[in-house]
């Protein structure tokens, strides 16, 4: 199995050391470690309590870790938490807008916020529409988006602000199989662009086709880590269903 | 980064349909009152400056009389409505306007509306003040409430945090968006108020300005103070829903709650007679004396001019005694008026502390104080209108009896003056109290609001600052 520690030339983008995060008696996260390479798409696959959005929100420094380091390009998040956000895109389950807004007004704002203020309209209607939102929705109120161009428009967030890396928490939860299939497309752009990606999943399917490496995680540990050019469909259901028995 | 947040929380707030209706109802309120008020500011000044000019008519026409008589004759004196008082009438519905100066009597006030006013009358006046001091901090409850709460439960702080703008960048950028989108309310409103003070003030002018910005300053911190502590509970509170009904709660006590305390509590530790108990006691003082003061005696008055002058009989005197005598009665009868009207003032004075104290636990109470004093209808400038009437009385007096002693003789009772004494009075000229004087009396509240102001920024700083993400 390679890895981005094993790639020469290559800095891990996302790195988790001996990252573990209780919340009082529970240990929610257990001595993760972890490395996300540029153009790497990391699935963290695993039941509900797992320990996934656990990861995502200490990379995000939205907790604090009970021990270890969650890096972003090297920089600890715990103590650079503005420079380390701002190399970070974050998509989650539900990408929450604001409904008095359109999806494209919407878009400046988080652009904006995330130090893209000087992108003007016509270049953020084309990144909206890069991911893939049609062209007379981009004006619309958010009101009237469905679930699935919400998304879009988060993906648009994240193209916006030209991140290193990318944070995925269930973006495809929900959506239905063509929504899904256009936002893998979405996510295998970025990684062509170099972005780091750190997707916490249920869907195997999507993190077998999506990503190029994927981690099983049970009661907070990262339990077994494949190669997804190693593994089929078949041996990835096969391998987690296993350790959801032991 | 800021400049973003405020345009983006402005435009939000501005396509709320709520912020709209409310908006539309308290923007027409507050214009309804301040019309209303100054209208009803100026035509009590006109009435008043007609009955003024009527009043003293009558008095420079009441023909020849003896002084004593045209003492007892007596005068109208009007209070001035302040420029302000159109904003705010504070105490002047309850204490009256008016009060007639006659000899051997300090008259309460008259005119009080409050005592012509039905039940429904008294709870419909609606004042710019009670606008402003009730309805604006409710308006920016429901335009804050959400502003954090809302934003965690749903889901989009988590977005905003992960682009790396800081909690304080992020509610300091709301609280001046939500700042700005009031402003389109407020700043209207206080054009046209600024323009009835300037183009056509409806009272005489006690540096109005100076008292309008002060005021302007005063309801701006108490805004603030209600803005950062919406924060402050949007930042703690664990969904909106919460955060919605503390602060409901805090406009509750703050608004309803405290006041009736107040008055309560300061009636209770300081309590002031009745009306009727307290004409019972300045009249039976007034027939004995009290312990140090003693009625006038006649005859030791008599003697005592007849030994001054060194005369036998009173016919004999250059003046007339029973005018000295006279005056000396004014002199007692002044001296039981201050005994027991200062006793009162003193003790309303002690009730208004503790209104002003119990501002600690609502803002409102401080703002109401100081809206009240700015706008000249406290009770400290009623009072100081009193004075400036009794003092007037007074003089009025001590010239009757003066001149009914000096020009005529012990036991003439055919001596009478006419017009050119009645002109000589000169009018009552009443100057309202400068700014300093106002806010010197009002430290504790400006110091109470200040407070409230200070902590309730800490309170939004802190809380903002740990405010949690999921």
């Amino acid at each position: 199995m390679q890895t981005a520690e094993s790639r020469p030339g290559h800095t891990p983008l996302l790195e988790a050391r001996r990252l573990s995060k209780d919340y009082g008696d529970t240990r929610a996260l257990d001595s993760l470690d972890l490395t996300i390479a540029p153009g790497e798409v990391y699935c963290l696959l695993g039941p509900n309590g797992a320990g996934k959005t656990t990861t995502i929100n200490l990379f995000l420094g939205f907790v604090a870790p009970s021990g270890g380091q969650a890096l972003v390009s090297g920089l600890d998040v715990a103590t650079h938490d503005r420079e380390t956000k701002q190399r970070l895109a974050y998509i989650p389950e539900q990408v929450m807008l604001y409904r008095n807004l359109s999806g494209l007004e919407n878009l400046e704002y988080f652009a904006a916020l995330g130090g893209k203020g000087s992108l003007g309209r016509e270049r953020l209607t084309e990144i909206l529409v890069e991911a893939g939102l049609e062209r007379d929705a981009v004006d619309r109120r958010v009101s009237e988006y469905s679930k699935g161009m919400r998304q879009k428009v988060g993906i648009a967030i994240a193209i916006a602000k030209e991140a290193d890396a990318l944070l995925l928490d269930e973006p495809t939860s929900g959506l239905d199989p063509k929504a899904s299939n256009e936002f893998s497309a979405l996510v295998e752009r970025l990684r062509n662009r170099g972005v780091a990606v750190l997707m916490a999943t249920h869907d195997l399917f999507r993190a077998k086709d999506t990503g190029t490496r994927v981690g099983i995680m049970r009661y907070g540990r990262l339990v077994t880590e494949l190669s997804t050019d190693e593994i089929g469909h078949a041996d990835l259901e096969r391998i987690y269903l296993q350790h959801m028995h032991d | 980064m800021i400049r973003h947040i405020v345009h983006k929380e402005f435009t939000d707030v501005l396509r709320d349909g709520r912020f709209r209706w409310c908006s539309i109802l308290v923007g027409s309120l507050l214009l309804i009152s301040l019309g209303h008020g100054w209208v009803q500011a100026r035509n009590t000044q006109q009435e008043h400056a007609a009955a003024q000019a009527t009043a003293r008519e009558h008095w420079e026409t009441q023909g020849e009389k003896n002084p004593h008589s045209a003492a007892h004759y007596g005068i109208y004196a009007f209070k001035p409505r302040l420029a302000l008082s159109f904003v705010d009438e504070g105490v002047d519905p309850y204490t009256g306007t008016s009060v007639w100066l006659e000899a051997h009597r300090q008259n309460d006030f008259m005119l009080r509306p409050a005592q012509d006013a039905t039940a429904a009358q008294r709870i419909g006046a609606l004042t710019a003040a009670q606008v402003l001091q009730h309805l604006v901090p409710l308006l920016i409850i429901l335009l804050t409430f959400g502003t954090l709460a809302g934003e965690r439960e749903r889901g989009t702080l988590r977005q905003l945090l992960a682009t790396g703008i800081g909690r304080r960048e992020l509610a300091g950028g709301k609280a001046l968006g939500v700042s700005s989108a009031l402003a389109l309310l407020l700043v209207p409103a206080a054009l046209v108020g600024a323009a009835a003070l300037v183009v056509a003030s409806p009272g005489p002018a006690a540096s109005p300005l100076a008292r309008g910005t002060a005021l302007a300053g005063v309801y701006l911190a108490y805004f603030a103070t209600f803005l950062a502590l919406s924060l402050a509970v949007s930042a703690w509170a664990r969904s909106a829903r919460t955060a919605l009904v503390v602060l409901l709660a805090v406009w509750v006590v703050n608004g309803l709650v405290a006041p009736r305390v107040a008055v309560d509590l300061s009636k209770w530790l300081h309590p002031t007679p009745s009306a009727f108990e307290f004409a019972r006691t300045v009249e039976s003082e007034m027939a004995t004396g009290t312990g140090d003061i003693s009625r006038p005696d006649r005859a030791a008055s008599t003697e005592h001019l007849l030994a001054e002058y060194g005369v036998e009989r009173v016919e004999d005197l250059p003046i007339n005694a029973v005018g000295v005598y006279l005056q000396e009665s004014e002199e007692f009868g002044n001296r039981i008026f201050d005994r027991n009207y200062g006793a009162l003032w003193d003790t309303f004075e002690r009730q208004g502390v503790v209104h002003e104290t119990l501002a600690v636990a609502a803002p409102l109470l401080a703002v109401r104080t100081l809206s009240m004093g700015l706008a000249g209808t406290d009770v400290e400038q009623h009072r100081h209108f009193a004075n400036a009437a009794e003092t007037y009385r007074r003089d009025l007096m001590r010239q009757m009896n003066g001149d009914m002693t000096e020009n005529s003789l012990t036991g003439d009772f055919t001596y009478t003056a006419g017009a050119e004494l009645w002109e000589a009075v000169p009018p009552l000229q009443y100057a309202a109290p400068p700014l300093g004087w106002v806010l010197g009396n009002r430290v504790l509240s400006l110091l109470v609001l200040g407070a409230w102001l200070a902590g309730a920024i800490l309170a939004a700083v802190a809380r903002v600052r740990r405010a949690e993400v999921t």
